[in-house]
């Protein structure tokens, strides 16, 4: 399968999400920015035919964790000296992202030659995969979200005190 | 071949934000970039695997464990802006 319109309008929705997420100086453009980002990563995983990572993750990140953060922007006001998010240039940390995001792309290259779709996900093959062989996954995980829900509450509690 | 110059990109947009913001809030949405990076990398390998069932399930987890991360990132987040400290460089020290 070729890569279609489809795919390059999600991936320019993504990659705008994410410079805007680099580049903006309010609170609220950067979380628009990223609400652009994560629908457009929820889209690309509709287009490699996962629907229920899709929805899942329109559902927990654009749901859940950007709500998150519009509450705890919300909660804490605006910065007190009345600056604006501050973004710098600094051309040694410019260096090890791109030194990294081209190593990754030269270690993965031969594994992933081809943009393609996956065929035949259903949601009975992810439960079935998700209560065999990741099951003990899947119970760590759900271990995992308690703890975190628990040391969240205990954080903010501790620091209120 | 566009997926993995596309998760890279991302990867490195994300890292070069948390390397380089200032704000905790912005360190933590880059975080959140180069997390979405990843997991895009992970779904366009699922799409080629034999079994992108599992590769879904696997997944799915990742996207709690994320989940978990920005919850309690967030959670310092707050508790460090309540006591002034609103940027990296506002942190000095770490105690337990």
């Amino acid at each position: 399968m070729s890569v279609t319109l489809l795919w390059w309008a999600l991936a320019a929705l993504t990659l705008t999400g994410a410079v805007s997420v680099l580049l903006s100086r309010e609170m609220t453009r950067l979380l628009l920015a990223l609400g652009a980002f994560l629908l457009g990563v929820a889209g690309l995983y509709a287009y490699y035919g996962f629907e229920l990572l899709a929805v899942a993750e329109v559902f927990v990140y654009v749901g859940g964790v950007l709500v998150l953060f519009l509450f705890a922007i919300t909660a804490l006001g605006r910065d007190s000296s009345g600056r604006s998010i501050e973004r710098r240039l600094d051309l040694g940390a410019a260096a090890v992202s791109a030194g990294l995001a081209a190593a990754l792309a030269l270690a993965m290259r031969v594994v992933l030659p081809a943009t393609t779709a996956a065929t035949g996900v259903t949601v009975e093959k992810t439960a079935d995969a998700l209560l065999g062989p990741l099951l003990p996954h899947f119970e760590a995980v759900g271990v995992l979200l308690l703890v975190a829900l628990v040391a969240a509450l205990a954080i903010v509690g501790g620091g209120e005190e | 071949m566009q997926s993995l110059l596309l998760a890279s990109a991302l990867i490195g947009l994300g890292l070069y934000g948390a390397l380089t913001r200032r704000d905790l809030i912005a360190v933590l949405a880059s975080i959140e970039v180069m997390l979405g990076g990843a997991q895009l990398l992970l779904a366009a390998y699922a799409a080629v695997t034999a079994a992108p069932s599992i590769a879904q399930g696997v997944n799915l987890v990742v996207l709690a464990v994320g989940a978990s991360e920005a919850a309690i990132g967030l959670a310092l987040v707050v508790v460090l802006v309540r006591r002034g400290r609103r940027r990296t460089e506002d942190i000095e020290e770490v105690r337990g």
